[in-house]
């Protein structure tokens, strides 16, 4: 046996060493190929090890039983405004099941979009777009269709707003969990870092500190983002289609809007 | 003369500079190959493949993943790790928190759209931001239009514009590496220069983009981003001088022999069909001033480092080593001086004598 | 760099093979020095990789990080580390000598000091980082590491500065070390690279220099040396046996990175100790023993401060702290220049080429000659050395020897090639010269203006006296929590 692993090995380095030299030299297709023979022969020195030594099975987080849309509008429901996948993905990891990953979300807007154009309104929820002021889906934002437009759009001043008001909403959850995971705690912790007044410099933040720092600094932005949010919320309105209303419109159609 | 340059490139797109590289175009500057292939904006990295010599430049998975996570971190939640910097640094007002991304609209209206930003903020209207993300500026390079993606340009009242930089290398007790630091100035200096470009065709004040930027790293051995303002002034004014340099090339153009050209020619799969030989022979047309600094900064080093070596010049081992050889350019010159199998040419019996001197005196101890 | 050197890489590219620069070995070199060959994650300012570590060749220890960016399996490395290095660095103390000071308080002093070997300055820079990032680290709170952990990232800040120190050789690079002995035929840049340094000095059989360091420029065939490894191995091997072992951390997929990082530092490891026996062939200098002294002296004092429980070093050096550092680092670098001209004639060539040294022969001696009257008579031997040197020393001029220790003269006059010598020291209290101690006509002898006795110490106040200028007295340096609990990403 250990002489085919060796065998195999022999062939693994001869393997890496042509991938890197065809890399080098720019040949594409011949790199993709050996890449292959490359994998094989390293899934066959795994087998070929795993022969010889039985591996104990691997733990995986245990898998959550709400599907990834379901977890996603958890996270959501909480923080209350739109936030991106990466805010979304610490929150499912603070308070709920643990299991969601980064790359599920990537494709989440899109299927949900292609849901809702083949049967409208279908759903009781749909994970939608934020719109910018131009009414074009904001980059990387995931947002709740059931909630009122004014809050699905954004002006210059909402990604601050969204900020102050998501940070409060995680230390409002907090302060009603008997025993917060230590995840949660960093959380916060990162976030209040951020807003003056809110945290003592090393010290793990404190939620009700946190809460009065950020809704000081809510109450300077307060009206005028919502002033600019009123108006880019009227546009929408009366501008776009149901489905761009919620998915945001193309780039080139809102050229009329802004500039 | 657009038009002699053109026809040294070959019938490809120009070949268009990111900053790193615009950066680069300083250094090394005595050198006409390179002068005149960046001017006619020839693809170098390419070239030096198809004549057997690539750069030995590349880039780890790890380390591109890294910066991106860094860059994404201080961006995350409307750049909020990046305004408590800012207020931390530049005294930034509570209220001022305004945050654009320029990517909101299509990519082919990135540019465009970056202009009437710029132009709104200049003008101090409503809804002037603190942070411009994923700017798109252009930059005229010998001719030919280059764009330039800086990280995040900072708006602040007092109407001033600073360049935001974002490196992942840390800051370990308030100490970075200087030649990353310095590669940093350099890149963003550029940036300085595109804008102060932008806002001088929009008719305001170039120089209320701040000669200050900000250099945004990780602290120590965390994630934590801290910020430091940087000094560009002098990287500004040699990138100005390069630039002008650039302009000129009509002198560089007047030595080269009629129908030269560096084109590759590629087949309809885009295979150069162009010999190597060919091409090297072209290259070699042109001369270049090779020096052991070009290995890491230019695409061409290999191919100019094997001509030196051809040629037996003492540039090959450093500026520093021809000093001491009295500036003698070659090598079998310098041995021969040394050794005496050379009568010095006049005005060279200072340098013969030392070098006569020193040849003895490694005999004597070595014998 | 002077006109010597240039004059040797010259000739290395005609000869194709790497020239001496000098006569004899000018740093110590251990009976059992350790190799350490760190790698560090692409990207990381100190993030390890991996490591190949150990004093004997045939039997490296390979350390590895399944996944880099997991501050557990770090710290785990670092432990593991220590279990290598500290039982190598406190065996040293167990044997100590007494040494009587003049007008001082004897002390001890370790018998011999460790001796740590790495490839190139990158790597020192690496240890000195990994020491910083480790040496605050606490045993209980947040983060809780092994208690070995600390303790061996002040050892390896202790080396880090150590090496800073000109003529130190208790951690050595070997791109350095060998540099120092040898002149190649391309740059310092190039020259950075380890096995194209070695491909110079010491080509296979068969290839010449520039052959094999051509060779050794393709990281295919010989990986970098360190602590950065081939960006085409990350993207092409290490990025997905680490992304195998995220999946699924089994102990196949440990085995998986710790394979490929094998394939990359065992070219080193054999050209560490390649570089190791081509060092001792040299023999080594006679000034050698006394650096390794003061080495062995810095290295006890250090072991006793970590004995006797001191903090650990601090973030940043107070002013005082700071400028007595720089001022010992200049006295360090002036001294080993001069002992390493004294210890090789092939050294003092440069100093004879500007100048300010001269060879020659004795043509002439007067050995008791005198100066003065009376009780203020002197001993003042006088010779007269013919030499072909350009000799560019004034009259009044203090001259020292390397052929007699203690010896010193006074140029008297500079004529044609002949040069008249007062001798000033070294031949005894006697009314005549001791024995020897003048050199006799038809001797070969050099003097040089260069001399080792500088000022035992720059006007520095002590460290409490620092004036408020320069921020008052420091305070004793106490680790805080937040040096603790510092995150690590």
């Amino acid at each position: 046996m250990s002489e085919s692993l060796d065998a195999l090995e022999r062939r693994i380095t001869g393997l890496r060493a042509e991938v890197r030299r065809a890399v080098k030299a720019r040949e594409n297709s011949l790199a993709r190929s050996l890449r292959g023979d490359l994998r094989r022969a390293e899934k066959a020195w795994d087998e070929a090890i795993s022969a010889e030594e039985p591996v104990p099975a691997s733990h995986e987080p245990e898998p959550s039983l709400l599907p990834i849309r379901e977890q996603v509008h958890q996270a959501l429901a909480l923080l209350g405004v739109p936030a991106a996948a990466r805010l979304v993905v610490a929150v499912n990891d603070a308070f709920f099941s643990r299991a969601l990953r980064g790359p599920q979300l990537t494709s989440l807007r899109r299927d949900e979009e292609r849901s809702f154009r083949s049967d409208p309104y279908a759903r009781p929820y749909y994970l939608c777009a934020a719109l910018t002021d131009r009414l074009s889906p904001a980059r990387g934002l995931l947002a709740d269709s059931t909630w009122e437009p004014e809050r699905r759009v954004l002006g210059p001043l909402s990604p601050r707003v969204d900020f102050l008001t998501s940070t409060m909403r995680v230390a409002e959850h907090l302060t009603r969990l008997p025993d917060p995971s230590p995840a949660a705690l960093r959380l916060l912790s990162r976030m209040a870092q951020n807003i003056p007044g809110a945290v003592e410099s090393f010290a793990p933040a404190d939620p009700a500190i946190a809460i009065r720092a950020a809704r000081a600094e809510l109450e300077v932005h307060h009206a005028a983002d919502t002033r600019q949010r009123a108006e880019v919320a009227a546009r929408a309105s009366s501008q776009l289609s149901d489905v761009e209303r919620l998915f945001g419109a193309a780039t080139m159609s809102t050229l009329r809007g802004a500039c | 003369m657009n038009g002699r340059l053109d026809e040294l490139r070959g019938p490809v797109p120009s070949h268009p500079h990111d900053a790193r590289a615009i950066a680069a175009l300083a250094a090394n500057p005595g050198c006409a190959r390179r002068a005149l292939l960046d001017a006619a904006g020839v693809d170098k990295d390419r070239t030096a493949r198809h004549v057997g010599f690539p750069a030995p430049f590349g880039q780890s998975q790890f380390a591109i993943t890294r910066g991106n996570v860094f860059e994404a971190l201080v961006k995350e939640n409307g750049c909020a790790e990046l305004l408590r910097l800012l207020r931390e640094l530049l005294g930034l007002p509570v209220s001022e928190v305004g945050y654009q991304d320029v990517e909101n609209v299509g990519a082919h209206l990135r540019h465009s759209h970056t202009r009437a930003l710029i132009d709104r903020a200049a003008r101090e209207s409503e809804e002037t931001a603190v942070f411009y993300d994923h700017p798109l500026f252009s930059l005229e390079i010998a001719g030919h239009t280059s764009y330039l993606e800086p990280d995040v340009v900072a708006f602040q009242l007092g109407g001033r514009f600073h360049i935001v930089e974002i490196k992942s290398f840390g800051v370990i007790d308030g100490q970075a590496e200087p030649q990353k630091v310095a590669g940093a100035a350099r890149q963003a200096a550029v940036y300085v220069l595109a804008l102060r470009t932008l806002l001088a065709e929009l008719g305001h004040d170039p120089e209320r983009v701040s000669h200050d930027v900000v250099l945004v790293c990780p602290e120590n051995f965390a994630n934590r981003p801290t910020a430091t303002l940087v000094d560009v002034r002098k990287q500004l004014a040699v990138l100005r001088r390069q630039l002008a340099r650039m302009t000129r090339v009509d002198r560089l153009l007047e030595g080269i022999p009629e129908g030269l050209t560096f084109d590759l020619a590629p087949d309809r799969d885009g295979v150069p069909t162009r010999s190597a030989q060919e091409l090297a022979e072209a290259l070699c047309q042109v001369p270049a001033r090779y020096a052991p600094d070009c290995l890491s900064t230019c695409d061409m080093c290999m191919f100019c480092r094997d001509e030196a070596r051809g040629n037996g010049s003492t540039d090959l081992l450093g500026r520093q080593v021809r000093d001491e050889l009295g500036g003698v350019s070659g090598m079998a010159e310098a041995l021969g001086l040394a050794e005496g199998t050379l009568e010095p040419a006049e005005g060279q019996e200072e340098v013969a004598r030392l070098l006569r001197t020193a040849n003895l005196l490694r005999e004597e101890c070595l014998r | 760099m002077s006109a010597l050197t240039a004059l040797a890489q010259l000739r290395a590219i005609r000869d194709g093979i790497a020239q001496p620069i000098t006569t004899v070995r000018h740093c110590h070199l251990a009976p059992h020095p350790m190799v350490f060959i760190p790698l560090r994650l692409a990207g990381e300012a100190a993030a390890p990789m991996g490591a190949m570590v150990g004093t004997d060749p045939g039997h490296p220890r390979l350390l590895v990080v399944p996944q880099p960016r997991n501050r557990d399996l770090r710290f785990a490395f670092t432990a593991e580390l220590a279990e290598v290095v500290l039982p190598y660095i406190e065996g040293f103390g167990k044997t100590t000598e007494t040494i009587e000071k003049k007008g001082g308080e004897p002390y001890e002093r370790c018998l011999d000091a460790p001796q740590i070997l790495v490839p190139n300055p990158q790597a020192v820079t690496f240890v000195g980082l990994l020491g910083r990032s480790t040496r605050f680290r606490r045993v209980d709170g947040p983060y809780p590491v092994h208690p070995s952990v600390p303790l061996l990232g002040r050892w390896l800040t202790y080396f880090a500065d150590r090496s800073q120190h000109p003529g130190s050789s208790l951690l050595l690079t070997a791109t350095e070390a060998l540099g120092a002995h040898w002149a190649t035929g391309q740059s310092g840049l190039e020259d950075a690279n380890l096995a194209a340094l070695l491909g110079w000095i010491d080509p296979p059989e068969g290839m010449t220099g520039p052959g094999a360091a051509e060779e050794a420029e393709d990281p295919l065939l010989w990986p970098p040396a360190g602590p950065a490894t081939d960006p085409g191995f990350d993207n092409e091997v290490l990025g997905p046996a680490v992304r195998a072992y995220e999946e699924a951390p089994t102990e196949r997929a440990v085995e998986r990175v710790a394979q490929a990082l094998r394939t990359q530092l065992e070219p080193t490891w054999r050209l560490m100790w390649r570089s190791v026996e081509l060092l001792r062939a040299l023999p080594e200098g006679a000034r050698v023993k006394d650096r390794w002294d003061v080495d062995r002296g810095s290295f006890t004092r250090f072991l006793e401060r970590v004995t006797e429980g001191g903090p650990p070093q601090a973030r940043r050096d107070g002013a005082v702290g700071a400028a007595a550092r720089l001022a010992g680092l200049e006295r360090a670098r002036a001294s080993y220049d001069v002992q390493r001209a004294y210890d090789d004639p092939l050294v003092m060539a440069e100093y004879r080429l500007t100048g300010e040294a001269f060879a020659g022969t004795v043509t002439a001696a007067d050995p008791e000659h005198t100066e003065g009257e009376g009780r203020s008579r002197k001993l003042r031997p006088l010779i007269t050395v013919r030499t072909e040197d350009q000799v560019r020393l004034t009259p009044g001029a203090t001259v020292g020897s390397p052929d007699r220790r203690g010896h010193a003269a006074e140029i008297v006059e500079v004529v044609d090639g002949e040069v008249t010598l007062k001798i000033t020291k070294g031949m005894g209290r006697g009314r005549t010269p001791s024995p020897g101690s003048v050199p006799e006509p038809g001797e070969r002898v050099t003097y040089t203006s260069l001399t080792d006795d500088f000022q035992s110490s720059a006007a520095l106040p002590d460290p409490e006296l620092t004036p408020w200028t320069h921020g008052g007295p420091p305070q004793e340096y106490v680790p805080s929590d937040e040096d603790a609990q510092e995150e690590w990403s």
